[in-house]
């Protein structure tokens, strides 16, 4: 849900950005890990502890064999992200580690995690950051206070100014009726002019607009061809702040162009680089 | 017919959509798939999947190594022009799929059509179905054309977990549904047919072009 957090998280554990990593969601439970280990934890702010030592997030953190990781419950954001150096090893089914939860396959057995479950971490991985290596804030996603970018949707010109006006200048809230299929929002409606139309396309961070109004953000599990209007779409650079968005958190709309938009996509690919520029030196300097 | 009546819309940052129409018709869609087959030929750099549907398809790209403007250009010019080495359409297959016709919804059916129960059943099983495309989750196959009577809109409030197997109509289309997800459709009956499988090669049972004809058992 929210793969920058992942890939960075990846970086400071001297693993590839694509390598298989958890993504924790609610809190309450721990991690024992049963040989050294090197790890960092990203995303939502947590109380976490290794070894009865507060374990910080964007962080290179040494675990010797036996030590813990007890992860409380998240106290913002919605999804944390645990990295272990050498990537989770779990079979690929097509083509990917991922799990997908609605199919009952991917990852670890097609489903989530549970307590006595046993992992194996992959053995050559890239490279070592040194222990405590952080990564600096400002090259990680604002998510705080949830401005949400979007860009024009196919639909958008069958709304009129004042459904527009109303996106881009309310407060919408996160529903509970939110998963990883699509966040609905709470807050105004926007009057929908269509209905449905035969379906087409779809990608993550689509905003959909269904018979009552309440917009429908479609997020990682979502589905590809649908009927509902378009009226937006979320920037990819900022589908890590709408994904951490818990249900009650507020969201607000800004729109941009697509040059925008491509732009913000870049410079999010550049400051993951320089991210693991500064890991891979770190074990230079260390060594 | 020229790239002018073609219109390209980005859909987000790694995506576009060129449009070929605004109404639907067999025609259209024969075009579309046409078009997208011409565009996987083409091997276009950049391209990652081409995604066909009833009035447009959609194309998603590498963002960023290119921009809109550059592949949405390219895309058009393309979309025009029959490639060479296109492959020819894979033989179209019929399958048969058991249905048990007992889904929660076909009562309801029935009574929103005004057509007895077993009336319903009989012009659901009773024609051939063409696969349109596939999409909405993995192996959910689009199949036209409903039977006129049969044709309801959507439920106006979809269900949060339709279960896998279910047989279902909504508009002029019917479909299975392929796993437990949320849908919107009317449930008519069931079948143990798995419509994807991972550990199958190709995992998803139907294709576009396909015919799909429902048989009732018990």
């Amino acid at each position: 849900m929210d793969s920058f957090t992942l890939r960075a998280a990846n970086a400071v554990s001297g693993n590839h950005f694509d390598a298989a990593g958890l993504e924790w969601a609610l809190g309450g439970g721990s991690i024992r890990f049963e040989d050294d280990a090197v790890f960092s934890l990203g995303g939502a702010k947590a109380h976490a502890t290794l070894g009865g030592k507060v374990a910080a997030p964007c962080t290179t953190i040494y675990a010797k064999a036996g030590d813990e990781l007890t992860i409380e419950q998240l106290t913002s954001g919605r999804f944390l992200y645990v990295a272990i150096r050498g990537g989770i090893e779990v079979p690929q089914a097509l083509g990917s580690k991922s799990t997908y939860l609605p199919g009952r396959f991917g990852g670890y057995q097609g489903r989530t995690l549970k307590k006595g479950d046993s992992l194996t971490v992959g053995a050559d991985p890239s490279h070592l950051p040194t222990d405590g290596f952080h990564c600096a804030a400002e090259l990680l996603p604002r998510y705080e206070p949830g401005i949400v970018h979007i860009t024009r949707g196919t639909q958008a010109d069958l709304f009129d100014e004042s459904a527009w006006r109303t996106l881009t200048e309310s407060e919408y809230r996160v529903s509970g009726a939110s998963d990883r299929t699509g966040y609905r929002l709470e807050g105004p409606a926007l009057a929908n002019p269509v209905g449905t139309l035969p379906s087409e396309a779809s990608c993550p961070g689509s905003v959909q607009i269904p018979g009552d109004g309440l917009p429908i953000v479609l997020m990682a599990d979502a589905p590809t061809i649908g009927g509902y209007p378009k009226i937006a779409v979320v920037t990819e650079a900022d589908l890590p702040i709408i994904a951490q968005r818990s249900p009650g958190d507020s969201i607000r709309f800004e729109l941009i162009t697509i040059e925008q938009s491509q732009r913000a996509l870049r410079r999010r690919a550049a400051d993951l680089q320089t991210i693991s520029q500064l890991a891979l030196r770190s074990s230079a300097r260390a060594s | 017919m020229s790239s002018s009546q073609l219109r390209a819309l980005p859909l987000g940052d790694s995506a576009v959509t060129i449009a070929f129409g605004s109404e639907r018709s067999a025609a259209l869609l024969a075009r579309i798939q046409a078009a997208a087959r011409s565009l996987e030929a083409a091997r276009i750099p950049y391209v990652e999947d081409v995604v066909p549907a009833y009035l447009a398809l959609t194309v998603f790209y590498d963002s960023l190594h290119t921009t809109y403007d550059e592949i949405a250009k390219t895309l058009l010019d393309a979309c025009d022009r029959p490639a060479r080495g296109a492959r020819d359409t894979a033989p179209p297959r019929q399958h048969v799929i058991p249905v048990h016709y007992d889904g929660m919804d076909l009562d309801a059916v029935a009574a929103a059509t005004g057509l007895a129960v077993t009336e319903v059943i009989n012009r659901h099983s009773g024609r051939g179905y063409t696969v349109d495309l596939l999409g909405f989750v993995p192996g959910f196959a689009y199949l036209s054309e409903l039977d006129r009577s049969l044709q309801l809109p959507r439920r106006a409030e979809p269900r949060p977990r339709v279960p896998a197997g279910s047989v279902a109509i909504a508009a002029a289309q019917t479909a299975v549904y392929p796993l437990d997800t949320p849908g919107g459709w009317h449930i008519i009956g069931r079948t143990e047919t798995m419509l994807f499988d991972p550990a199958r090669e190709p995992p998803a049972l139907l294709r576009a072009g396909d015919t799909v004809r429902f048989e009732r058992v018990a």
